[in-house]
């Protein structure tokens, strides 16, 4: 019996060898059949809704004029978190579309890589590009992305509930925003002026125009020097409280696109991304500048991965293309964006669309985001600190302290 | 001594050897493999054994200590995202790195490499913070006051118990042990003991959070399991088996549980389900997730609609498997509903039901929650900034320090804190379900 048994068991582990070994087998010749020509360029974005359509035209365009190349567009939720696992493991993105503020955390992490060594010059990026999106995309002397539009935010409102006298003539007059916010409650029950999505969700970037517009130079500087516990925030923050009363308290882009669009709000405090859907939602809008808001240039970065599998160089034409002047124009015109293309922007038609002239407005009394890693201590603590004071679980002076605290801590980690 | 593996050992004399050697001379088939064996050398022997638990034991060090290793070391370093990236010239980071070994080895960014924390135990210490100076032991010994006089009525009970003849009942003794602990909750103002915690250290909150969860959470989930087993398992119910049925499905919705906990959230919103309910009452409803109560208690109500199911099937598994006798005695005693279920039904439910308790208190539905809870609030409603979320129990603490602040260091630290936490839970479980093994008996 004992035999039988020894006898089996060695079958089965021979069994099971056999078993391993076959597939290695069979997979040599297919190994040597993928030697073909076609390029597969991913690219990671955050083209929200019908905003993707004028830019899915363009790179089928590319495509069209390259059959070896295939596009793959795809939008993880969470980009950041998406990259961390992906790239190590060499099945990141070859090219990534975000905003340039993400440029110096990802270049020292090694995600990203210097277009420099791609042939891209100092010299192409000034003669293309304009000059706040050139210093947007450098970073330490280096580049690490091609610019491909400006951005920041203004008021954006539905001219069947509202006109340009429900808001304030002057910009930086938040006294006046407030006052008219509360005669437009008080005037139409159960509805509200404005939905920002920094105020009653963790934002910091949707509720820069209400710190900015108080004066506060900028949240964390380029040096690392924070300003959240200032004069400034602390006005900015008393603002936000009476601000709470006549405004939705829960809100995300999701919410004040939806009670933009239902006329539960007159007005959405949002950028360039949300116009296309409004258009495809047949809002009669109109575009106004409040505070100042943070200049954030979206850019186009190539991964380190893209180098790894040798499609480095076809990414690069991609974005080349992605970023030329007729095609920011094409873009720019279907979506009501802000090209960062100097010849598409100075284009007559680009020239004549509200958007342009109500998001430039808005970007001229802006903040530029910097691209620095200290950047990256900002959101947390901004976001945090104005939830705490929206939702009243800390007073603006508590608030305001711990995230001065919480930013420094970081910083401090940094450096 | 060597002994030859899997064969029983039988002395071995040198005499015996040529007689069974040759063929034609009859030999059992038993001695002839004893024979064999003796060729088994020590070396031989033990490489046949490693050979057998080799692939375990290459697999539990692959997957179970080396992460612990890994972690343990990241957690006395610096690593966050501006020091993201290995100084392979360490010459333990070039062993325990994956980053550092040649198969793996890329180029770096621009960042600077992570180096060992300045003092050692930096990240621990940012952790616990003041929660070991003078004012925070004696605000911990403040709490760990008001366990005494429940303590203490525990105690008295198991004393009165063995008296022939109580003088009170049991249930007097709880209400004395509960006056007795408010009074000395206010006598000690723990309300203040709490908030110096609170200020003192992350880790106290958050872990506190998490044991308030656990112990509303299970007994809620267990009680409310029970009922519904209690129901479903009288004779007199039509249609039994379909209730049954229709009890699995929240069971069956929480592999989908993102998209359920999203509909909850939907539930709770200030726009939502319930708040529009509440207006065509005349009632005026509030963002209840923006208030970190309400935040709490509506994420406890909807892990109890995920988990019920599973508490309901365990009990009616234990419930059937009480032999029936017990009650018809009972009935021929004369003793009511309530007296069945507590002296039959409860003790005999203990052995079966109790190691599921424990392990869910443990598991994915009490300590270590996070899916629900992410999806409903993300740790939210912020209670400002540096400071932990209202509803940000310990796994969702973890995710937010490595995911959004990229602090990988600190991270490692509060999952060592965590690991060495949960592993005397484990111990403690494990005592508690041996002494259930006496129900029975």
């Amino acid at each position: 019996m004992k035999k039988f048994w020894s006898m089996l068991s060695v079958l089965l582990i021979a069994a099971m060898l056999l078993v391993s070994c076959t597939p290695k087998a069979t997979a040599t010749p297919v190994a040597t059949e993928e030697t073909a020509k076609p390029v597969t360029i991913t690219i990671w974005h955050q083209w929200d809704g019908a905003y993707l359509t004028a830019i899915q035209a363009v790179f089928d365009a590319y495509t069209a004029a390259h059959p070896n190349v295939t596009i793959d567009l795809t939008k993880p939720d969470n980009v950041s978190d998406a990259l961390k696992v992906a790239i190590p493991a060499g099945e990141g993105p070859d090219i990534i579309g975000w905003a340039n503020d993400q440029i110096g955390s990802q270049a020292l992490v090694g995600n990203i890589v210097d277009l420099g060594t791609l042939g891209v010059d100092q010299a192409f990026l000034e003669s293309t590009y304009e000059p706040a999106a050139v210093a947007g995309v450098v970073w330490q002397g280096k580049i690490w992305a091609l610019p491909e539009s400006q951005e920041g935010i203004a008021i954006v409102y539905n001219k069947a509930l509202a006109s340009e006298t429900d808001f304030p003539a002057d910009p930086t007059d938040f006294a006046d925003l407030l006052a008219k916010a509360e005669a437009f409650a008080a005037a139409n029950s159960g509805k509200y002026l404005i939905c920002n999505q920094g105020l009653g969700n963790a934002d910091a970037y949707h509720v820069a125009p209400v710190y900015f517009g108080h004066g506060m130079p900028t949240y964390i500087d380029d040096a690392g020097n924070s300003y959240l516990n200032s004069a400034e925030a602390q006005a900015a923050a008393e603002w936000i409280v009476k601000f709470h009363e006549v405004a939705p308290a829960e809100t995300s882009h999701e919410i004040c696109k939806t009670m933009l669009v239902e006329g539960n709000a007159a007005a959405w405090w949002t950028g360039p991304w949300a116009i296309a859907d409004l258009e495809a939602a047949g809002i009669d809008y109109g575009i106004l500048p409040m505070g100042s808001p943070f200049v954030g240039i979206k850019s186009l970065m190539i991964s380190r991965n893209a180098v790894d599998r040798g499609t480095a160089e076809v990414a690069l034409d991609v974005i080349k293309f992605f970023t030329n002047a007729e095609n920011s124009k094409t873009i720019a015109l279907a979506n009501k964006t802000i090209p960062a293309n100097t010849a598409a922007l100075l284009d007559a038609d680009v020239q004549a669309m509200a958007t342009v002239a109500g998001f430039g407005a808005a970007l001229n009394l802006g903040v530029p985001m910097a691209n620095t890693p200290f950047a990256g201590a900002q959101w947390g603590p901004v976001g945090d600190m104005t939830n705490a004071i929206w939702t009243g679980a800390q007073t603006p002076a508590d608030a305001l302290a711990a995230a001065q605290a919480a930013a420094e801590e970081a910083i401090a980690g940094m450096k | 001594m060597p002994s030859p593996f899997f064969f029983r050992r039988r002395s071995f004399s040198a005499a015996s050897l040529p007689i069974c050697a040759s063929a034609d001379q009859f030999c059992p088939a038993h001695t002839q493999w004893e024979v064999l064996m003796v060729s088994w050398s020590g070396r031989r022997k033990a490489l046949t054994i490693l050979a057998f638990i080799g692939p375990t034991l290459l697999g539990i060090l692959a997957l179970n200590i080396y992460p612990i290793i890994y972690n343990v070391y990241i957690s006395f370093t610096n690593r966050n995202q501006y020091h993201p990236n290995p100084d392979c010239t360490v010459f333990l980071t070039s062993v325990i790195e994956p980053g550092c070994w040649p198969m793996f080895r890329s180029n770096a960014g621009m960042g600077q490499p992570y180096v060992i924390q300045e003092p050692l135990f930096a990240n621990y210490d940012s952790l616990i913070g003041k929660l070991f100076t003078g004012e925070g032991v004696l605000a911990l010994v403040k709490l760990a006051l008001l366990f005494a006089p429940l303590i203490i009525a525990g105690q008295v009970n198991k004393r009165l118990d063995r008296q022939l003849t109580r003088p009170v009942s049991s249930f007097w003794v709880w209400i004395g042990g509960l006056a007795i602990t408010v009074l000395l909750a206010w006598i000690l103002n723990v309300g203040g003991a709490m908030k110096t915690l609170e200020a003192s250290s992350d880790f106290f909150i958050v872990v506190f959070r998490t044991l308030l969860f656990v112990v509303i959470t299970v007994p809620l989930n267990y009680i409310f399991g029970l009922i519904l087993a209690l129901v479903l398992n009288g004779d007199y119910i039509k249609g039994r088996t379909f209730f049954r049925a229709i009890m699995i499905i929240p069971w069956a919705a929480s592999t989908m549980f993102i998209i359920m906990s999203l509909i909850w959230q939907f539930f709770f919103r200030e726009q939502g389900t319930i708040n529009q309910i509440l207006r065509a009452f005349g009632g005026e409803g509030l963002a209840w997730l923006a208030n970190g109560n309400y935040a709490l208690a509506a994420i406890i109500l909807v892990n109890l609609w995920f988990s019920f199911p599973f508490c309901f099937n365990i009990i009616l598994g234990a419930l059937q498997s009480i032999p029936a006798d017990q009650y018809e005695a009972a009935d021929v005693d004369g003793a009511t509903y309530w007296q069945q279920l507590v002296n039959i039904t409860l003790p005999l439910l203990r052995p079966s039901v109790m190691p599921a308790i424990v392990l869910s208190a443990i598991g994915g539905g009490g300590f270590q929650m996070f899916g629900t809870v992410w999806a409903m609030t993300g740790g939210g409603p912020s209670q400002g900034a540096g400071v932990p979320g209202a509803t940000e129990l310990v796994m969702v603490y973890a995710y937010k320090q490595v995911f959004q602040y990229n602090a990988y260091a600190k991270a490692g630290a509060f999952a060592v804190i965590i690991f060495i936490f949960l592993f005397i839970a484990t111990l403690y479980s494990m005592r508690i379900s041996r002494i259930t093994q006496g129900a029975y008996e």
